[in-house]
């Protein structure tokens, strides 16, 4: 009784905690540091709000990174003639648009089909953009001047971060939520108990291009150079994917999980082993995978049901 | 237009068809037999045309030749990973979906360890040599050399896969497979065996369409990606697991792309071919031919 109670204020005071933590954090470390947190809440935002369409219907995307390199480019287009809160939310706001403009064909496709589509579309995106900067602007990619400072990037996409994964918390606890499960667990069954399959998925792939729009945002902002192969990179959508998956999909906090790991093994071996980087990372994802298919919290849950097995049997030790 | 410049579209068309069907039998035999998409194909045809480069330009040896040696390394390849990696992972007995996703993640993987072991080999730069450059006269219509050669020897490996699924024993067993995967191993069909099959002879034509295309475009470490992209447009066009329907959905798709590129510019070549691919998934998601899984 008294640890369910516990469980429940965990919560309530770690979170306020955390965040409060976060936001003077940047004042107290490195430069070094901060842009190593701006990092994992990048991904923490990006994987979190994969998770509203790819993790609740099962509808496994690869076109986030489209809406992260439209995010880019709005505030590439935009930045200076207008309040940079503003360009972050209009770019989010566009992605939202473009997810919702194509949304409806989009999602009927299932399965695999659906996979290589996003794919499809994403570098469909990026050879528009490309075929724009050639041939339209005679150039190949855009620098920004005169960034805001690094800390002023790292508390936007602390918001931002924050307010994926409220979003992504409130959607699981609703109504909206429960159906998109069922959307995942048998589409068919989901409509003929007359959940709208239709309108479920497309609010939730417009919900969750709405974020990734902000982060690429805020993100061309940090690499002061976009140009299309970098910002509509189809590897953004893999690694969202691998986070997701490294982490469990089943929990918010398995895809918060995973970014951070996955963001910390890169930047230890990014700085230790430049050449072989990329080999090592990809021999880590094979290993988890091959080892750990339900990600890293199937250990803590394994972990907590030996901790709970020992405790009723040895309860008057602990 | 005039009668000649037609002619020449329908040639290049063809050729480049024919490159593509080889380039897509193999991503399309390992997804009907196994149900998994592996997007790391375009590497592994990545690695097929650097050891052709490297026959060529270390050895001087003939890319005809080297492409059986390409083939051999990457089915090599595949009998490693697959029997490492996929088929361990079968055999766990998880859910479809869950063997799906996780080999997306794991070809994913592999793809990277391809590519940057590549990059680490051969560095990052853009290479290529030149074979076989002289033009021929095919009645009025100009082709390269190598282009023409490069497409007889995908015709023939195109036709041989083609005897090999439609005329054999092990060809039936594995359509048997692809249609319907239960009943299969009721019937007695040892689908391990098969999948290990289907895997090393997926690899090995990828490797050997490498090869084929080291002779006629630039290779890269990255090259890869565009193809597995075009592999799957094919795949979609013939049907997923329609082994036929994506021979066939190569030349349709090369001829599309080439009349589409003709009449606009070169430089919209991605843009029409993904066009074409988010079309045909979103107007006939089970192929042209309207017989998918």
């Amino acid at each position: 009784m008294i640890s369910s109670r516990k469980k429940k204020y965990i919560p309530a005071i770690g979170i306020p905690a955390l965040l409060i933590f976060l936001s003077i954090l940047p004042f107290f470390v490195t430069d070094y540091i901060v842009s190593l947190l701006l990092d994992i809440l990048t991904w923490v935002a990006l994987t979190e709000s994969w998770i509203i369409l790819s993790g609740f219907t099962g509808y496994i995307s690869l076109g986030h990174s489209a809406f992260f390199g439209i995010g880019a480019y709005v505030m590439a287009i935009s930045w200076m003639s207008l309040p940079y809160p503003l360009i972050i939310l209009i770019s989010a706001t566009s992605s939202m648009a473009l997810a919702f403009a194509i949304g409806f064909p989009v999602l009927r496709v299932r399965g695999p089909y659906f996979v290589i589509l996003t794919l499809g579309l994403s570098e469909f995106a990026k050879y528009i953009f490309i075929n724009y900067e050639v041939n339209v602007k005679g150039t190949v990619g855009r620098i920004l001047l005169g960034v805001p400072p690094i800390k002023t990037l790292y508390f936007s996409l602390l918001v931002i971060a924050f307010f994926t994964i409220l979003c992504a918390y409130l959607i699981q606890r609703s109504r909206f939520g429960y159906g998109l499960f069922s959307i995942r667990e048998d589409e068919d069954a989901a409509e003929s108990l007359g959940i709208d399959t239709g309108i479920f998925k497309w609010l939730a792939f417009g919900i969750s291009a709405f974020f990734p729009g902000a982060v690429g945002s805020v993100m061309a902002l940090r690499r002061t150079y976009i140009d299309p192969y970098s910002v509509f990179d189809p590897i953004v959508s893999f690694q969202i994917i691998v986070m997701a998956f490294l982490g469990g999909m089943g929990k918010l906090h398995g895809p918060v999980l995973g970014a951070c790991i996955l963001t910390l093994i890169s930047e230890f071996l990014w700085a230790r082993y430049p050449h072989y980087y990329m080999i090592i990372l990809g021999v880590v994802l094979v290993v988890i995978v091959k080892y750990l298919p339900s990600g890293i919290l199937e250990i803590v849950g394994k972990l907590e049901t030996a901790i709970r097995f020992l405790r009723t049997r040895m309860g008057c030790i602990f | 237009m005039d009668y000649g410049r037609i002619l020449q579209i329908i040639f290049t068309g063809c050729i480049t068809g024919g490159l593509y069907a080889l380039v897509a039998v193999g991503l399309n035999l390992i997804y009907g037999t196994m149900r998994l998409l592996n997007i790391a194909h375009g590497e592994v045809i990545m690695v097929g045309a650097y050891i052709a480069y490297w026959c060529f330009t270390l050895y001087g040896v003939n890319p005809f030749l080297s492409l059986l040696l390409s083939g051999l390394v990457t089915s090599f390849l595949g009998l490693i990973i697959c029997k490492i990696i996929f088929l361990p992972m079968i055999q766990t007995g998880k859910s479809e979906e869950t063997i799906q996703s996780n080999s997306l993640l794991l070809f994913f993987a592999i793809s990277i360890i391809l590519t940057n072991v590549a990059t680490l080999l051969w560095s990052a730069d853009i290479r290529g040599y030149s074979y076989m450059t002289k033009v021929v006269q095919i009645s009025t219509v100009p082709v390269m050399l190598n282009r023409l050669s490069a497409f007889l020897v995908a015709l023939v490996v195109s036709i041989i896969t083609y005897l090999l699924i439609q005329k054999t024993m092990l060809g039936k067993a594995i359509r048997a497979l692809i249609q319907e995967r239960t009943a299969a191993k009721l019937v007695g069909i040892n689908s391990n065996r098969l999948y290990l099959f289907s895997f090393v002879i997926a690899f090995g034509i990828a490797g050997l369409s490498g090869a084929l295309l080291s002779m006629i475009y630039e290779i890269s470490p990255f090259m890869g990606m565009p193809y597995t992209i075009t592999a799957f447009v094919v795949i979609v066009l013939g049907g997923l697991g329609n082994i036929m329907g994506s021979l066939i959905g190569g030349f349709i798709f090369g001829l599309v792309e080439t009349i589409g590129i003709s009449v606009t510019s070169p430089g919209l070549q991605s843009i029409i071919s993904y066009g074409i691919f988010i079309a045909v998934i979103l107007i006939r998601p089970k192929g042209i031919f309207g017989r998918g899984l």
